[in-house]
């Protein structure tokens, strides 16, 4: 399509404006992580640029660094009373660990589920994908008392075993997450002719080999996006974490922690969560190459 | 290679038959096309030969192995699909391999029939590429090597040209054929369209909404249509069929136009007929013979297809004579007698 001159650059202003709105509280946020306090707090006027950049946010965050250490390095106090409750290592760990967990849960029983969903015919097929529906227009808020006395008696809350409440976490974020992987990769099956299944069976292969080898590679964008999807939501949820976990501190649930009664910490709360962007780019980072649109191009005549 | 038996084969759909019981033996060797306008049941009847559809009652036999409950990998065919089905993730040298690999045959084996079939469909220079990377002819082509590198007892083609550009259709018939000729695989082949059937086909099978309407060779069908569905839907411009009444030794017309017969044939006085006559056996001219009016006239290079008004009806008629003529002329018709077919008005069979 010919374009003007003046057509192409009213189009990329307003893109870089759409851009720049939705990427203003994050660069905002970036900025306060790195601000000194008098920054982030000030009478005044609005600190934008004009203080000295400093990672004690960071340290405390993410290195655990105790006030005496703050005193040594910035010469100040910091206003802040005890540090040890701050640090989030173990937060961001357990994040990781329960997000990617609960992921490849999810995505190993959707695609399976969402394969014979979209391939084969039986009885209570419809019922179930209304069903697998319905799952999601419940309100977790909804349930959460009889999840907590589930949980509790199935042992995986109000326990030190770790390893039980990762186990809890996995399962409760593969539960919230499996309506919406297996409907959205019920749909990236359904993109996948049949022909293309029956060419296989008739090639020689099993039903698990055409799954395997042949519809389950074309769909490698679809595994991807819903991982992502999945992996967000794992990664951002509150709710459940908050009350079916004892032992585990979750991002979100942290954060909050960081609200005291003596005032909110916003220096270490924006460290944590502009630390917390960082897992989730990574793991998109990792999946983005299968992101590509028109996988099964060439399979058909479009 | 194998013989193809199909012996009263029904399908049903819940409550609704689409296929009304079937016979039909495919030859070893032959090329048989099922020829049917759409929803007559000939992908069905092709699907159930490969497997892919459930048998409701007869039996499909290939090689004279009954084989209604045999997975489609067990029965020794391949099949070309309309939209090809390539495997989009795999390139071209992957997509034909993938049965040799499934059937563990070694590496060097596999290498050597696909590089035949590479060079058999002049794919050589595209091996590595993908189907994406791929023209519309290529992708078909590659269909096709997927199919042969197997050595199937069958070949099964789900109307393969529909989905390619004129001219490259014309081309992909004549490679098909070629294929044909060389492997001399028995091989079944779906169409709707007759100039594919007429052109490729040892034997056609007409199909109408799930029986058979006639079986032949090309010239047989078009020749001897057995009765007025084939012999309106075999031929391009179609057969002018004009309804009439038997009057002596000719038809006549609702509109009093009389249609002559040849001697030999007679009907029965009074006898509701239709009078067929192909649009190249209309002998048109200026001179004597059943008057018509000329409605438009079509040059197409080695012929003029005339349509013109016969009594209401409008017929068309075709000559490579460089008649000029103008809407509103009149024109005549000398039609050939020994080309006349006559179907009975009431049961559409043909009156031989």
């Amino acid at each position: 399509m010919e374009q003007s001159v003046l057509h192409r650059t009213l189009r990329d202003i307003a893109a870089v404006l759409v851009v720049a709105i939705f990427m203003f509280p994050l660069f905002w946020w970036a900025l306060t992580s790195i601000k000194p306090m008098y920054a982030i707090f000030n009478k005044d006027h609005v600190v934008v640029f004009d203080f000295v950049p400093t990672l004690i946010n960071y340290a405390v965050v993410l290195l655990g660094w105790s006030r005496a250490e703050i005193a040594i390095e910035s010469g100040s106090t910091f206003g802040v009373g005890g540090t040890s409750s701050y640090d989030s290592r173990q937060t961001i760990l357990d994040s990781i660990i329960v997000s990617v967990g609960s992921t490849a849960l999810t995505m190993v029983v959707a695609v399976l589920a969402a394969y014979a969903l979209s391939r084969m015919t039986f009885r209570t097929r419809t019922g179930f994908l209304n069903w697998v529906l319905g799952q999601r227009f419940m309100p977790p808020i909804a349930i959460i008392v009889p999840l907590v006395l589930m949980y509790k008696a199935a042992g995986m809350r109000d326990t030190d075993n770790l390893f039980m409440g990762y186990v809890g976490l996995i399962l409760i974020y593969a539960l919230m997450n499996l309506p919406i992987a297996v409907l959205l990769m019920k749909s990236f099956f359904d993109d996948v002719p049949k022909d293309v299944d029956e060419a296989a069976m008739i090639d020689g292969a099993t039903r698990w080999q055409t799954f395997r080898r042949i519809v389950l590679p074309m769909v490698r964008g679809g595994i991807a996006a819903a991982a992502v999807l999945c992996f967000i939501f794992a990664w951002t949820e509150f709710l459940l974490s908050l009350f079916l976990t004892t032992i585990i501190r979750t991002v979100p649930v942290k954060i909050t922690t960081f609200v005291t009664s003596t005032g909110s910490e916003w220096g270490f709360i924006s460290a944590l969560g502009t630390a917390a962007v960082i897992p989730g780019f990574i793991f998109i980072l990792l999946v983005q190459r299968h992101l590509v649109r028109g996988l099964t191009l060439g399979s058909l005549k479009e | 290679m194998a013989s193809v038996t199909v012996s009263n084969v029904r399908k049903t759909y819940g409550d609704v038959e689409v296929i009304h019981g079937i016979d039909l033996d495919i030859a070893d060797g032959s090329f048989v096309v099922l020829l049917g306008p759409s929803g007559c049941g000939k992908s069905t009847l092709l699907r159930m030969i490969a497997g892919l559809e459930t048998v409701t009652s007869g039996d499909i036999a290939i090689a004279g192995r009954r084989v209604n409950g045999v997975h489609p990998k067990d029965r020794n065919i391949a099949m070309v699909f309309q939209n090809y089905a390539l495997y989009a993730h795999m390139n071209v040298k992957d997509n034909m391999s993938f049965s040799l690999k499934l059937a563990k045959r070694p590496q060097s084996e596999i290498d050597e029939k696909v590089g035949w079939a590479a060079r058999i469909l002049n794919l050589e220079p595209y091996l590595a590429r993908y189907p994406r990377e791929l023209s519309g002819g290529q992708r078909q082509r590659v269909a096709m090597g997927r199919a042969i590198v197997r050595d199937p007892a069958v070949f099964l083609f789900d109307e393969p040209l529909s989905n390619l550009d004129a001219k490259l259709r014309v081309q992909m018939r004549t490679e098909i054929k070629e294929l044909h000729e060389r492997l001399k695989t028995t091989t079944v082949y779906v169409t709707h369209d007759q100039i594919e059937a007429m052109t490729m086909a040892d034997r056609i099978v007409i199909l109408r909404d799930g029986i058979i309407e006639q079986i032949g060779s090309p010239l047989d069908v078009y020749d001897h249509p057995a009765n007025l569905f084939v012999a309106e839907f075999i031929g391009s411009p179609a057969m002018n069929l004009l309804k009439g009444v038997v009057d002596g030794n000719s038809v006549r017309m609702d509109s009093g136009v009389v249609l002559p017969l040849p001697p030999e044939r007679n009907p029965g006085q009074g006898r509701k007929v239709v009078y067929g006559v192909r649009p190249e056996h209309m002998g048109p001219g200026t001179g004597t013979g059943i008057k018509a009016t000329v409605n438009v006239t079509e040059p197409t290079g080695p012929d003029l297809h005339i349509y013109a008004d016969l009594g209401g009806e409008e017929i068309c008629a075709i000559t490579s004579e460089r008649l000029t003529l103008s809407r509103g002329d009149t024109i005549s018709f000398n039609p050939r007698l020994d080309r006349i077919h006559l179907f009975d008005a009431g049961t559409g069979k043909a009156i031989t």
